[in-house]
């Protein structure tokens, strides 16, 4: 019923801002410039938005800014069809895919630190953002594995002026955030330095059990930039960051109280070279390191003994070159060439662990292609533990009249398997399980045969073979209306279908009862849905609003499940009564934490004559599955969801003297909360900062 | 399709025909139907040392008399043998009899009687006609709860030791058949319906 509501909200709003947009309204034509909005992640070129062939969402500084937003998962937990997924961390979810099929860029270069396949995005601050670009959709043919189903590149502030920032912030749960920038620029030389510093105390949904929902944790950001130019025609920059989190760790096993600190850190080095050839062509040559490293020590409280002692280290280098070569107006072509070489090494596996990759990758453009925008490209990565991959992508866009554009995509997009799904090699020493990677399960069941601990073979360890990629074929189909200039209409239709998902497999059941488990490729699954936005922009006099309501469909399913449901063969029984019933395929509503409906209002406001700005964002998923409890491995009663939730934010800031920025708002404004089944969505959040910006005067 | 169904619907309906006509020449015991509760099945006892305790002897069942004596085990007076999880029919390595087991994807009242294709399976020293492990059988097995949940749409078609036919579905696991069973129910106690035909015949009405 109130997800009803909620939607009716949603929908309504969405009318709203529609005739809104149909009544004549006169427009102050000085704040509408509408500077054309340039990305480059989709091309790895620098290309209009409003050109590209395939959906991209771009949020820019100013939004973030005026959402108040600290971190990264908190920017893309409000987009449309995005949800920020809790799992080992908070990642997201992109086209209903989890977010170990999301690839997360900085600057372009990939980061790392995918312990249990979601990259933990609050590590990344946006304080120094210049821009999110989201492209939606497999970008294997530029990127290689993980760019399954999107990507997302933070691009950060490049050293163009001399100037600087300080700002700081406090709010509930004493979380609090400070972070200073200075940004030099004499005739060729640049310099950028990024500093921040985020803590918190977190919070705790159940003050009588031992160990907090979210433990105290503060982290340091240290980001600094240097570019040179050489010439006009050759330039160099260097950009490097390191990041370190500590958090405390508490919390009970059986009885016992256990206690300890955790550490998390990520550096990362990027020398960057900028060769134009000649007009036509450009070179550009990279070789990006970057390590992440976590370390846990937990002892008992009662006599210090070590519980748990663990470690994780992730390298990862790769020396790259492209060549853009633009034959004229009209073809644009890209190449590239590269190798990765990556190592983990980690407590739950033997020894250092390596990995390489080899790849070339190719793209052309065609601008003018009679009235389309064709894109056709491919990339061939070779790598040393499983299947070469090919994954060729072709994209194309008709500007159907200057208002309307129509774009469609077909690409294929990968995921290599992961270290762990190779080569873990772990027991629990409290449940007595254990998982190994495909290429030591043989190795380790021997050791457990030669130990008499297997008591039965579940599965042939022959049969499980060698762990190919996950892959799928996805189509994107959509357009972009835009009336006026100021009212703006985009809609995106998908289509995923993934093959030879990574699964765990019971190997051999133990002596003591519990299972060996491994990977094999099993499962298949399709996505698919649709999404729009709208928005609508109106100025009066010195005042601007921007209206926006988005809202998306999402079917996400396990092809075998739909297949089973069609069969009759799953069934629920009513624990009370006994009654046994066919599930029907109706009520399998999509594999667990994916909403079928979710959309979301905003509204942001801005007065250029008084400098204040505003902005009131509300956020809409419908409900999703959380877990089976009836054993049919399906969400299908109601018990088993997690209900449709709604949360509002609110931000305001006026800036004084032109300097001086106080901003204040309040995040989750009625104080939503799920603690059982969703423990990462803290309640009301209060908050309250002060930012200055310092200017070099001009000469 | 369609003509399948209704070859299937004129086999039975012939065949209803025909056992109607059989029923009036003979009076025959009628299919038994039942549920039985809170079966134990070798229920463990707390120790002196505080561990877990179980005889490691199984509960004799027979479909037309109920529990059987441990003395009758190497008759065919039992039809299916319970102990913890595991389930064995009067058969092949088990038994004396020529029990066996299918287990079959449906819903207990819509068998109707066994299905013609089935193939019984036989206990051997390997592997039981109702095979153990979680979600092998007929249960899944939760290890952070430690629970045993019987899964839904697992019916048990039996072979007795003496060649009728029955079929079981397995309700709960626990003692007093709760909804939710959590770490202080009492395991080992099967809630199960059965039906049994006494004739030897393949149907169950």
């Amino acid at each position: 019923m109130k997800q009803m509501k909620n939607l009716c909200i949603i929908i309504l709003a969405m009318c709203f801002s529609n005739t809104y947009g149909q009544k004549k309204v006169v427009l102050d034509s000085v704040s509408h410039k509408n500077l054309e909005e340039v990305v480059v992640t989709a091309t790895r070129n620098e290309r209009k938005l409003g050109t590209l062939p395939m959906p991209v969402t771009l949020i820019s500084q100013k939004q973030i800014k005026s959402m108040g937003s600290l971190r990264l998962n908190d920017v893309l937990g409000e987009q449309t069809g995005l949800f920020i997924q809790n799992d080992h961390g908070q990642g997201v979810q992109i086209q209903g895919f989890s977010p170990d099929y999301t690839l997360i860029l900085l600057d372009g270069e990939p980061l790392v630190g995918r312990t249990a396949g979601t990259l933990e995005l609050s590590r990344l601050a946006v304080g120094n953002i210049k821009q999110i670009e989201i492209v939606k959709g497999p970008s294997s043919s530029l990127y290689g594995s993980e760019a399954l189903a999107g990507v997302v590149n933070i691009i950060t502030e490049k050293p163009n002026a001399t100037n600087g920032s300080l700002s700081m912030r406090y709010g509930t749960n004493q979380t609090s955030d400070l972070a200073g920038s200075l940004s030099f620029r004499r005739d060729k030389l640049g310099l950028n330095l990024f500093l921040n510093r985020y803590q918190s105390n977190g919070y705790d949904f159940t003050p009588d059990v031992f160990g907090a929902t979210v433990s105290p944790f503060q982290n340091y950001t240290f980001n600094p930039k240097l570019s040179y130019d050489f010439s006009s025609t050759l330039k160099f920059s260097i950009s490097a960051r390191y990041f370190t989190e500590n958090q405390e760790n508490n919390f009970l096993v059986g009885k016992d109280k256990v206690s300890g600190n955790g550490n998390v850190n990520d550096w990362n080095l990027n020398p960057v070279l900028r060769y134009a050839i000649n007009e036509k062509v450009k070179a550009t040559a990279r070789f990006y390191t970057t390590q992440y490293r976590t370390n846990a020590t937990l002892n008992y409280q009662k006599d210090a003994k070590v519980y748990d002692e663990t470690f994780f280290i992730q390298n990862f280098q790769r020396p790259e070159i492209q060549i853009d070569y633009a034959l004229n107006a009209k073809h644009n072509f890209t190449f590239g060439i590269g190798k990765i070489w990556e190592s983990v090494e980690a407590t739950r596996y033997d020894d250092t662990k390596r990995f390489e990759t080899s790849y070339g990758f190719f793209q052309y453009e065609n601008t003018q292609f009679y009235h389309l925008n064709l894109t056709i490209g491919g990339r061939f990565d070779a790598h040393s533990a499983y299947q070469s991959q090919f994954s060729p992508k072709f994209s194309l866009a008709y500007e159907l009249s200057p208002k309307i554009t129509l774009r469609g995509s077909a690409g294929v997009g990968f995921k290599a398997p992961d270290f762990r799904q190779l080569y873990l090699n772990f027991t629990n020493s409290v449940a007595g399980y254990s998982v190994f990677g495909t290429q030591e399960i043989a190795k380790g069941i021997a050791r457990l045969q030669a130990e008499n601990q297997v008591s039965e073979l579940l599965f042939d360890v022959n049969k499980l073979g060698e762990l190919k990629a996950e892959s799928s074929l996805a189509f994107n189909f959509g357009g972009t209306i835009n009336l006026d200039n100021s009212l703006k209409i985009n809609i995106n239709a998908f289509r995923n279908d993934v093959d030879n998902l990574i699964q765990t497999q019971a190997i051999v059941r133990k002596t003591n009862g519990q299972n060996v488990f491994s990977y094999l490729n099993l499962n298949k699954a399709f996505t698919q849905g649709i999404e729009s936005e709208i928005s609508k922009q109106l100025s009066v006099n010195n005042q601007a609003f921007t209206v926006s309501a988005g809202y998306q469909f999402l079917e996400a399913k396990d092809k075998e499940i739909v297949e089973k449901l069609e069969r009759g063969e799953v069934f629920r029984r009513n624990p009370e009564t006994f009654q046994t019933v066919r599930v029907k395929s109706s009520e399998y509503e999509g594999i667990f934490n994916r909403s079928n409906h979710s959309g979301n209002f905003k509204i942001f406001y801005e007065n250029s004559k008084s400098n204040i700005t505003a902005s009131l964002r509300g956020i809409y998923r419908s409900r999703y599955g959380f877990a089976d409890f009836n054993g049919n491995s399906i969400a299908d009663t109601d018990d088993e969801f997690v209900q449709g939730f709604m949360t509002w934010n609110i931000a305001i800031s006026k800036t004084f003297k032109e300097k001086y920025r106080l901003q204040t708002g309040i995040d989750n404004a009625f104080g939503f909360t799920n603690p059982e089944r969703i423990p990462n969505l803290a309640g009301r959040l209060i908050w309250v900062s002060l930012g200055v910006n310092f200017e070099k005067k001009k000469l | 399709m369609n003509s399948f169904k209704k070859i299937i619907l004129f086999t039975v309906s012939v065949s209803l025909f025909l056992s109607c006509k059989k029923d009036e020449v003979t009076i025959k015991e009628p299919v038994k139907a039942e549920t039985v509760k809170d079966l134990a099945a070798d229920p463990t006892t707390i120790s002196g040392t505080g561990q877990p305790v179980a005889s490691g002897k199984f509960t004799f069942y027979n479909f037309k008399n109920g529990i059987v004596p441990n003395a009758d085990s190497t008759t065919n007076k039992w039809d299916v043998a319970f102990r913890g999880t595991t389930i064995l029919t009067n058969g092949g390595s088990s038994g004396t009899g020529q029990g066996g087991a299918v287990v079959l994807n449906g819903i207990f009242d819509e068998i109707k009687e066994i299905p013609a294709s089935s193939t019984f399976a036989q206990d051997s020293k390997t592997v039981l006609a109702i095979p153990t492990g979680s979600g092998k059988g007929w249960y899944n097995y939760d290890a952070p709860t430690n629970i045993i949940s019987p899964i839904a749409g697992k019916v048990l078609l039996i072979r007795t030791g003496d060649g009728k036919y029955a079929k079981i579905e397995i309700l709960n696991y626990y003692k007093g058949a709760p909804a939710k069973p959590d770490a202080n129910s009492v395991a080992r106690h099967y809630t199960f319906r059965f039906a049994y035909q006494p004739d030897g015949s393949l149907k169950f009405n």
